[in-house]
């Protein structure tokens, strides 16, 4: 055996890292394998819990009131199950909302001493602004990503700036569609402004990346001239925000937007955006040193393979690397390889498959999909409130989270999943995608480590 | 009123080619259409204008179509390539056309500037395509020309643009009006306006495809079409050096066609009576695809599938034979003894056909009009014909990869300089917008100022946008953002062109999904629904629902 372990994670993206860390916690030997880049350091760094009812369209005044909706009418979405104790049905949405409760503080504790700490809580859900102008809600962000008074200040004025040759970002749109909207829904601000930054971080002035801008704006010296100019668009337009894309540093956006909101006055944050994402690789890189700080092995650029579930218990997980096989010994496993981009679920013309033990997958209605063609779960529509069921199809696991068989009986006594891997949510169409990771993540780890526990006493 | 001495009907290759002639013959002109230009048929096909491959059997449509190859080759060969195909034969039953098709090949190829076929060995033909099946007896070699499909019909549609004409799209024909017999004019819609307007003339030519009955119809006049039902699945690459074609299932010939950055696998044939608005290739068109080609190629399946394209064919409308059978030459049908005079139609013909289809409708029209002149579309060049291009030079000269400057000459021929040189005054017009094809942002602010798209989809079909693996995962708000600086759009209707386009690419991507474009998809749903929250702003930003689309 190369490696011993009391738990072994499989995936590193949010329901992984938050399993793993919990587990290293509780004083596990914890083994955390990630093959590539997560989904989470994809994301917009955003932490959506929920922010529509499934199949809903009124945007959810907070997490709270989404969790009750979902306690009372999908007991099988991932939050619903939280509600299967021994306890009498009335307590069913209290038991979900304090489970979730639960782990989102626990989150937030942990990253609280980071460079991203995190800003909202699960009482209400806030109104985050993309760089498409557009408005979503979402329950925390990262505090460089507050947009702080701007769409409550009557007053408040914005303005949308941009860097020349990142194409990413066009201020002048993103600015015409926030106002757009704001003024519909009689909101402030009742004036917003763009400009282009002339940046070149690294000499050209085409082809600019996020992470470029952010590599570049992390080292101090480099702030000043930005500073300088978005003090003057400011006056020009009498901004009181300033909206960013979210490029503000890898290691000192919170000291960045600090400065700059010293220097020119005005509220600064950073838009949500799309991969590549600097919030989403921040908050993976923030959960990754606190894992490997609280004692626990991240074996990153592994896979694990398994040749099959043979008996009830899984104790040997093989982590196959571009030129090593390590076997690890454990005494259990959260599964938390993600969905599609993540790669724990794959689907060809012959069916929807879990990668690594070849578990039984199911469509977001909790239909068989073993063997369901990927197109017969999709709506003719591309982006509708309802999602694709595709998306919201995985894993069927019991209130312990263990993946069941179509015998509707564990798998495996110490195989636990989490995150998207797990069917019967649809997290783009929801907004609840690292909601429902971190939740998942944080209750499958409590399993494994109360069954490492148990079997050890 | 605008007056007009011929109205053309249909964008198509056909419709396109037909504006030309006549604008070059100096008659006024109005092309109209319903969508973009080469929106449909046109813009469904694999673009190969073939040397009658399919028709050894009517050799006078043989001769037609290799004549018209070598016109090509004078007036487009920017958009063109030459390909290499191999039909791989795996059992002695396969040979069965062989011998009459190398004969009539090798007979015109001199002219066409390629070889004759040729009968390869299975080490040789292994050597030339190492994924063949290795079980094969024997390969026939040979080549032919492609022509870009979208590029013919914009370039088209330019010079008789250049020469007078006036070009307008998503304008569509509701009715045509006729006195004693005689076309006088039509009404039209349109979509950009949002106005009905009408015009004068007293002759159309319909060029409207598989809708030609319908246009017909507004006049008065009888027209029975074909339709035929063509599906093709998209590949991600080049996963084969040459074109291959194989017997399909029911013996009918399939192929794997290069076709610019992908592979086409097609086609089915399939005849219908679908709006062909709302056409989707179904999963059995797909798994005949890959299953017939699978005998040849037994890898097929490994390939990442990025979506599926289909087309209608409005074939001459003859009945109870199959498909393969009834004649590619085309008809035009005067409509005058019927009672309707000054009305031209179309059915049948051929990409490769198109230009010879317009010069004897020209002819036709011409005649009826009373007027002599001479077509010259086969002897003067289209825009951007005119000089080779010096891809290394220009690459290192403004500092853009040879890659992408090679993938804009092969739509724009020489314009690709004047489009670089816009970098001079905007260096950020360097930055990749379309990073599968790719597309810079100066190609994408060329092709809005001088070829008029009036949506993203239209740029697409002017660019390649969003065609590529990531099927506009990346490129759709970029390009969107520069459409709407350009357009002056309003912040809404910069949302729905995103949306808009989402939906068109989905159309495709959805038949035949599977594999790794699931990831793909999934990240797609994650920033435009997830982070964008557009999914939620459907209602709001009042969508029309597509054709193949459904009420949930």
């Amino acid at each position: 055996m190369d490696l011993e372990a009391d738990i072994v994670v499989i995936g590193g993206g949010m329901a992984g890292l938050v399993a793993g860390i919990r587990a290293t916690e509780e004083g596990m030997k914890t083994v955390l394998l990630r093959k590539g880049q997560s989904a989470t350091a994809y994301s917009s760094g955003a932490i959506d819990i929920i922010g529509y009812l499934p199949g809903g369209t009124v945007p959810l005044g907070s997490p709270v009131e989404g969790l009750q909706g979902i306690a009372s009418m999908f007991p099988f979405h991932p939050y619903g199950l939280l509600g299967f104790t021994d306890a009498t049905s009335d307590t069913v949405s209290k038991t979900i909302v304090e489970k979730v409760r639960t782990a989102v503080s626990w989150l937030k504790a942990t990253l609280l001493g980071s460079s991203i700490p995190l800003f909202g809580d699960i009482d209400s859900n806030l109104d985050a602004v993309t760089v498409l102008g557009t408005v979503k809600p979402t329950c925390m962000i990262q505090e460089t990503m507050w947009p702080g008074s701007l769409m409550l200040d009557a007053d408040s004025v914005a303005l949308f700036a941009g860097v020349r040759g990142f194409p990413v970002f066009n201020p002048r749109m993103a600015a015409q569609v926030f106002l757009e909207h704001q003024i519909s829904n009689r909101l402030p601000p009742r004036k917003a402004g763009h400009h282009v930054l002339d940046l070149a971080p690294f000499g050209n002035n085409y082809n600019i990346s996020s992470i470029e801008i952010a590599r570049y704006l992390d080292n101090e010296d480099n702030l000043s001239v930005l500073a300088k100019t978005l003090k003057k668009q400011a006056e020009r337009i009498g901004a009181t925000h300033i909206a960013l894309p979210p490029v503000l540093g890898f290691n000192r956006a919170r000291e960045n937007q600090l400065a700059l909101q010293d220097l020119t006055g005005a509220h600064v944050f950073e838009l949500l955006s799309f991969p590549p994402s600097v919030p989403g690789l921040r908050l993976q890189r923030g959960l990754e040193t606190a894992f490997v700080n609280g004692g626990g092995t991240l074996l990153v650029g592994h896979h694990a393979k398994m040749e099959s579930l043979e008996s009830n218990i899984v104790k040997e997980v093989t982590a196959v690397g571009p030129r090593r096989n390590l076997k690890i010994s454990t005494k259990a496993v959260v599964l938390a390889t993600g969905k599609f981009i993540g790669g724990g679920i794959t689907g060809t013309e012959n069916g929807i498959r879990e990668s690594v033990f070849d578990l039984m997958t199911v469509s977001e209605s909790f239909r068989i999909a073993t063997s369901i063609t990927p197109q017969k779960l999709t709506n003719t529509i591309a982006l509708t409130h309802m999602g694709h069921p595709l998306f919201g199809s995985g894993l069927s696991v019991d209130p312990q989270f263990r993946p069941i068989t179509a015998e509707e009986v564990h798998a495996a006594e110490n195989l636990y999943a989490a995150g998207s891997v797990l069917a019967g949510y649809n997290y783009p169409a929801e907004k609840s995608g690292l909601g429902v990771a971190i939740v998942t993540g944080y209750m499958a780890s409590r399993n494994a480590v109360d069954y490492v526990k148990g079997v050890s006493a | 009123m605008a007056k007009y001495d011929v109205i053309v009907i249909g964008g198509g290759s056909t419709g396109t080619a037909v504006a030309r002639d006549c604008a070059m013959r100096g008659l006024k002109i109005l092309l109209l259409e319903r969508d973009d230009i080469a929106s449909a048929t046109t813009g469904a096909c694999a673009g190969m204008i073939s040397s009658g491959l399919k028709y050894m059997d009517e050799p006078n449509i043989v001769d037609m179509c290799s004549d018209e190859v070598v016109n090509f080759k004078r007036i487009a060969r920017h958009v063109m390539e030459k390909n290499p195909i191999i039909t791989p034969l795996l059992e002695m039953s396969d040979i069965s056309s062989g011998g009459n098709f190398a004969e009539e090949y090798s007979k015109r190829a001199e002219t066409r500037d390629v070889p004759p076929v040729l009968f390869l060995t299975p080490e040789d033909s292994l050597k030339i395509e190492p994924t063949l099946n290795p079980d094969l007896i024997a390969s026939i070699y040979f080549e032919e020309y492609f022509i870009s499909p979208f590029a013919l019909c914009m370039l088209q549609a330019l010079d008789a643009k250049q020469h007078g004409a006036d070009i307008k799209t998503y304008c569509e024909v509701t009715d045509i009006l006729t006195k004693k017999g005689s076309i006088t004019g039509l009404q039209y819609f349109n979509r950009i306006t949002d106005k009905m307007e009408s015009a004068k003339t007293k002759a159309i030519v319909n060029a409207a495809g598989p809708w030609a009955h319908k246009i017909a119809a507004l006049a008065g006049a009888k027209l029975e079409l074909r339709l035929n039902k063509g599906a093709h699945v998209i590949l991600d690459r080049r996963v084969v050096n040459v074109g291959v074609i194989a017997k399909a299932i029911e013996g009918r010939m399939i192929y794997l066609f290069p076709h610019e950055n992908t592979v086409l696998l097609g086609t089915t044939a399939l005849d219908t009576w679908e709006d062909p608005d709302t056409l989707v290739a179904s999963q059995d068109e797909i798994e005949y695809l890959l299953k017939s080609m699978e005998w040849v190629i037994p890898s097929i399946r490994d390939a990442r599938i990025i979506r599926t394209m289909e087309g209608v064919r409005p074939l001459i409308p003859t009945w109870k034979i199959p498909e393969g059978d009834v004649t590619r030459g085309y008809e035009i049908i005067d409509h005058e003894p019927e009672g309707v005079s000054g009305l031209i139609s179309f059915t049948g013909g051929k990409l490769v056909m198109c230009r010879h289809m317009a010069e004897t409708a020209t002819d036709l029209v011409c005649k009826n009009l009373g007027m002599e002149s001479e077509c010259k579309t086969h002897n003067e060049p289209l825009p951007g014909n005119s000089d080779d291009v010096d891809i290394l030079a220009l690459a290192k000269e403004y500092g853009v990869s040879q890659h992408t400057v090679e993938r804009m000459r092969a739509r724009r021929g020489s314009e690709t300089a004047t489009i670089l040189e816009l970098t001079c005054d905007h260096p950020e017009w360097k930055t990749t917008i379309c990073t599968c094809e790719p597309v810079i942002e100066a190609e994408l602010r060329y092709a809005i100022r001088a070829t008029f798209p009036q949506t993203l989809n239209d740029l697409r079909r002017r660019v390649r946008l969003g065609t590529g693996p990531c099927q506009g995962t990346f490129c759709t708000f970029k390009a969107a953002a520069i459409l709407a600086e350009e357009l002056e759009l309003s912040g809404e209707d910069f949302q729905l062109e995103i949306v808009d386009f989402l939906a068109e690419r989905w159309k495709g991507k959805r038949q035949s999904i599977r594999g790794e474009q699931i990831a793909q998809e999934e990240l797609a749903q994650g920033i435009y629904a997830c982070v964008g929250n557009l999914d939620q702003a459907l209602e709001e930003l009042d969508y029309d629902l597509k054709p193949w689309e459904e009420v949930l």
